[in-house]
């Protein structure tokens, strides 16, 4: 089985690549995607490859892009947009929530939107207020989106060949702080990793960290380091998120804290705690933690005080001790 | 079909779709439909482009556009089970009334924001273009609109892609109590030259002048492949919706039948061609009557979709999470 070490730029970028040789309705359009590669590189040459007009360098206009990608989508091509900062989508929601994610459900199944539409989200590059934040709750509440994000470049690779797979809209958030910061072994011959599916990174009989995108390794550190007897559960898929996988770990544990980056109050973690709090709370020994992004903006010099850390999560560890 | 018939059958799709219009907005009076949003006094600009169109043409309608799919085909029926929401109906009775999809004719699926439906537009153009299909994309969409951001986009990104897409605004006066004087300062279709593309005005109420003036433009857009927008100037003449009540923001309603009605002009041009006479016009309007009478009985005789049913079509195969969903409320 070869293979070739690769970050998560590479991943996504050979795998584009993969794709677009094998399925000729895959087309990409962005902000500054072609002839400058994107601003993070990610679809570095696939313009020279493959031609203007199948990889698009599109006008400053989000909602023009996701508004085009699902036009595309609806009359047999595979439109992946790329909207360069998470945090410049926002123009763009109505195209997303009110057209992509209903247009199966209105027509009575009588169109689709096959649409993948990428961005890069989360902090910390020193990006400030606008180039950093974290909204995956927006997609994840609204009804007709999978949402996906990949913590490394071998899931990179597997869930973005499902993602360009199904046959309705994918929210996949890339954690750009991960972009380049880890490297590994990814296979060269294809493979997918199912969507709902989460991964178990590591495992343990303590606690159960939840977990996805840019704070796996934050976590994943953190465990080894301490030597946490813990299972740590990377969700990959946040719609539908793998509520199996959960359920085991937290009754095995019956300790639960849950890492992510964007804000406390209605993310990622509210629905989780919520989950668990229904179905296996006689199995729980504590409350259920989360160790999340406060609920400010996200600031430029200080980014390291808000993001989720090691001490911040041995916090939540030592708190839960507590519990026996 | 000569250009007389086609004429003749234009005005017979006016009629068809007046006749439903009155039909569905009793029918609420009578408590037998939920919602509808009028279309009266939009026929002449619809059915006057529809006549240009070709089968493999694609259209990006609004909710106002029910003369445009009953000239293009599309069924009465298919207009009744979706006001209805009955089991027969194509979007199994999820949508509120006049919102329609009609994938057999080429009719996308409407949604309520006004103009969203406008970049969706420009991609399918792309698409016709990029994969060298025949045919040309048509954004249908109100004076409100012109000033949504959607509208912006979408213009821009025809125009810088050279894309088939004829823009028709309907420019009906009113965005529900909201003029058309106040919606902007410049005039609608003299927008098209600050995106750098034809800009047209025309009488929308005209059918013949629509017609003519809508053949010219497409004709360019199926050669050139370059977009166009159309300002089609009519009188919304019914309310914004049957929950709307017009007394309250204006006094100047042009009334059916009016010198100032589409359908009182399109049967004075046509019997000055002598293409129908009063007995004709009747007759149509007599076969009509009957058809929306009958066919609407019919289908309100159908039954309401099956519970289960709002559980499907989220995704192409469902979740765990919708499954649990469905089996605690069912």
């Amino acid at each position: 089985m070869s293979s070739k070490t690769m970050n998560i730029v590479q991943s996504i970028n050979s795998t584009l690549d993969y794709m677009m040789t094998r399925d000729t309705s895959i087309i990409l359009l962005g902000e500054d995607i072609g002839i400058d590669g994107g601003v993070f590189r990610v679809t570095e040459g696939l313009q020279k490859k493959y031609g203007k007009e199948r990889v698009i360098d599109m006008p400053l206009v989000e909602l023009g892009i996701v508004g085009m990608a699902i036009g595309m989508s609806l009359t047999g091509l595979r439109a992946v947009p790329e909207i360069q900062f998470q945090d410049f989508i926002y123009t763009a929601f109505d195209q997303i929530v009110n057209q992509a994610a209903k247009m199966r459900y209105r027509s009575g199944g009588e169109y689709n939107v096959p649409m993948v539409l990428r961005t890069p989200y989360g902090g910390g590059i020193r990006g400030g207020l606008y180039h950093s934040q974290s909204g995956e709750a927006y997609f994840a509440h609204t009804a007709g989106l999978t949402v996906v994000t990949p913590s490394n470049p071998y899931d990179a690779k597997g869930l973005l060949i499902k993602s360009l797979r199904l046959n309705d809209p994918v929210i996949f958030l890339e954690p750009k702080k991960l972009y380049r910061s880890q490297k590994q072994e990814v296979p060269e011959e294809e493979y997918e990793i199912p969507i709902g599916k989460a991964s178990l990174v590591h495992e343990g009989n303590d606690f159960t960290f939840i977990t996805y995108g840019s704070m796996v390794p934050t976590v994943m550190n953190t465990v080894s380091k301490n030597n946490l007897d813990a299972d740590v559960i990377d969700l990959r898929t946040l719609v539908p998120y793998d509520g199996e996988t959960i359920l085991n770990s937290v009754k095995k544990t019956g300790r639960v804290i849950i890492v992510h980056e964007a804000p406390r109050t209605l993310g990622m973690g509210s629905e989780i705690s919520a989950f668990i709090a229904e179905r296996a709370i006689d199995y729980l020994l504590g409350p259920i933690l989360r160790v999340t992004g406060p609920d400010t903006p996200f600031p430029y010099r200080l980014e390291e005080h808000y993001l989720p850390n090691e001490m911040r999560i041995l916090k939540a560890v030592h708190k839960m001790q507590q519990y026996r | 079909m000569d250009e007389k018939e086609k004429i003749i059958d234009g005005y017979r799709a006016m009629v068809l779709s007046r006749t439903l219009d009155k039909k569905i907005v009793m029918s609420q009076r009578q408590g037998r439909v939920g919602f509808y949003t009028p279309t009266m006094g939009q026929e002449a600009t619809q059915v006057g482009l529809s006549m240009n169109l070709e089968d493999q043409d694609l259209i990006f309608e609004y909710y106002r556009d029910v003369p445009l799919m009953l000239h293009r085909g599309v069924k009465p029926e298919t207009i009744i089970d979706q006001i209805i929401g009955n089991s027969d109906d194509k979007e199994k009775g999820r949508q509120m009334p006049s919102h329609y999809t009609a994938k057999d004719h080429n009719f996308m699926s409407v949604q309520s924001p006004v103009a969203t439906n406008l970049p969706p537009a420009v991609g399918a153009a792309y698409s016709i273009k990029y994969q060298k299909k025949d045919g040309i994309v048509i954004a249908t969409f109100g004076d409100g609109s012109t000033s949504t951001p959607d509208f912006h986009a979408a213009l821009n990104l025809a125009a810088v892609f050279d894309l088939p897409v004829v823009f028709l605004c309907e420019n009906n006066k009113w965005a529900i109590s909201y003029p058309v004087e106040k919606q902007t300062r410049s005039e609608i279709w003299k927008k098209a030259e600050g995106y750098g593309m034809r800009g047209v005005l025309v009488d929308g109420n005209d059918l013949l002048e629509m017609y003519k003036v809508a053949k010219e433009e497409i004709d360019k857009v199926r050669v050139d492949g370059k977009p166009v927008l159309i300002e089609a100037v009519s009188y919304r003449m019914g309310p914004h919706s049957t929950s709307d009540d017009p007394s309250k923001y204006r006094t100047d309603d042009v009334k059916e039948g009016s010198d100032k009605d589409p359908i009182v002009i399109a049967e004075r041009k046509l019997k000055m061609l002598n293409y129908i006479d009063d007995q004709a016009i009747e007759k149509i309007k007599v076969e009509a009557k009957e058809r929306i009478d009958r066919i609407f009985d019919e289908r309100e005789k159908i039954a309401a979709p099956k519970p289960e049913t709002m559980f499907e079509d989220i995704f192409e195969n469902s979740n765990w999470i919708i499954d649990e969903e469905r089996g605690e409320i069912l």
